[in-house]
């Protein structure tokens, strides 16, 4: 144990980020779920607790804008579908915290909260999703975010094989300039480990999102 | 960083997929296609459209032995495990679609001290289990142990049932 926790140290300290990809496991289980998008750099770090609900520390740091938010989530499995070659689950999340604004001379402390909607639904070879969030910061406005994402896998691994996904995604975010971008990415997926590498082609940057179950 | 993309994309091709194939002495020809004593909640084969897997009008010459249903998946565990004596245990399993579903049973079944050997098979969605030696899965527990790892079982066949003997 002392290991993995050295190991996803690690993880934190070369991935300034963290946190979205199947946010509920199996009961029992530990996900660090790290997401690095144009806005911000963001980590989760949940238990599940039974095979409806995580519960974790979420950080968030929206890097242009210097703010930091440190939040308690809980996410819960609304519903799955389980078909005989396909999946399908819809989860609700919340969380509540703390937020800093840095961009200031003194740095302002607030109160915040977010709530959120998740679905997928994936075969082994297509996938298909959609998120949204809304984020209250208190004094420091509000925001919101839809994502949605489609994707391709060229060959069906096995497991223990090494899987590929080729997806695009395509976000929107009201309040900032450019509010809908496209992102193509390719997933990597191994065993317990998941890295999804991508740039915005709307908003030049890199995504950079990684999952580990343990 | 196009060029970074290009190469990902590159790397994205099935290379190496062939070196974790365990399957290539298995007859799967018959896989999943008599689901007389699944349950079908999820999948109302009435209103399915078989027309691509019509077996009576089908060459089975050869293979007049494949069985019905995919048979336990044998890994090096399990069968020292069999040898040791333990019961093979073939479970399908619902909603099976990626290595995270595996992680997950592979965790919660391996924690328990009844199983020798487990592994989840992601081509024939099936769970395969090696029990200890003169211990006893029951299907209740069996289903409980899927549910805590979020999924669903459609059916349970043990020993000559489980391997096609």
């Amino acid at each position: 144990m002392i290991r993995r926790l050295i190991a996803l140290a690690i993880i934190c300290l070369i991935t300034p980020t963290v946190v979205q990809a199947r946010p509920v496991s199996y009961t029992g289980g530990w996900t660090f779920i790290e997401t690095s998008n144009r806005l911000s750099t963001a980590g989760l770090l949940h238990y599940t607790i039974n095979p409806k609900v995580s519960l974790g520390l979420r950080h968030e740091r929206m890097r242009d804008a210097d703010i930091d938010m440190t939040m308690a989530q809980g996410t819960w499995l609304v519903k799955r579908w389980f078909g005989k070659d396909y999946q399908a689950n819809v989860y609700t999340m919340a969380g509540a915290g703390t937020i800093s604004d840095n961009s200031g001379m003194s740095s302002i402390q607030e109160t915040g909260s977010f709530l959120g909607v998740m679905a997928d639904w994936e075969t082994r070879s297509k996938f298909v999703s959609y998120e949204s969030r809304f984020l209250d910061k208190g004094a420091l406005g509000s925001q919101s975010m839809h994502a949605a994402r489609v994707g391709w896998a060229p060959y069906e691994g096995d497991t223990g094989s090494l899987h590929t996904w080729l997806m695009v995604e395509i976000d929107h975010r009201e309040q900032l300039k450019e509010d809908t971008t496209v992102t193509p990415l390719v997933r990597f997926f191994k065993g317990a480990a998941l890295l999804e590498l991508g740039y915005n082609l709307t908003d030049p940057s890199p995504l950079i999102n990684f999952t580990y179950r343990f | 960083m196009k060029y970074l993309l290009t190469a990902l994309l590159v790397a994205s091709l099935p290379i190496g997929v062939s070196a974790n194939d365990h399957h290539g002495s298995m007859d799967h020809s018959m896989e999943g296609h008599d689901h007389a004593s699944m349950n079908h909640d999820d999948h109302d084969h009435a209103a399915m459209n078989h027309d691509d897997h019509d077996h009576s009008a089908m060459e089975h010459s050869g293979h007049d032995m494949s069985p019905k249903h995919a048979l336990l998946t044998r890994t090096s565990d399990i069968d020292k495990a069999l040898m040791a004596g333990g019961q093979p245990v073939v479970v399908d399993v619902l909603g099976v679609v990626c290595d995270f579903c595996a992680t997950a049973m592979n965790k919660i079944f391996g924690k328990r001290q009844e199983v020798a050997a487990v592994y989840v098979d992601l081509d024939k969605k099936t769970l395969s289990l090696a029990l200890q030696a003169g211990k006893t899965l029951s299907d209740q527990d069996i289903e409980k142990l899927a549910e805590q790892a979020g999924y669903r079982i459609a059916a349970i066949r043990r020993d000559s049932e489980a391997i096609g003997g």
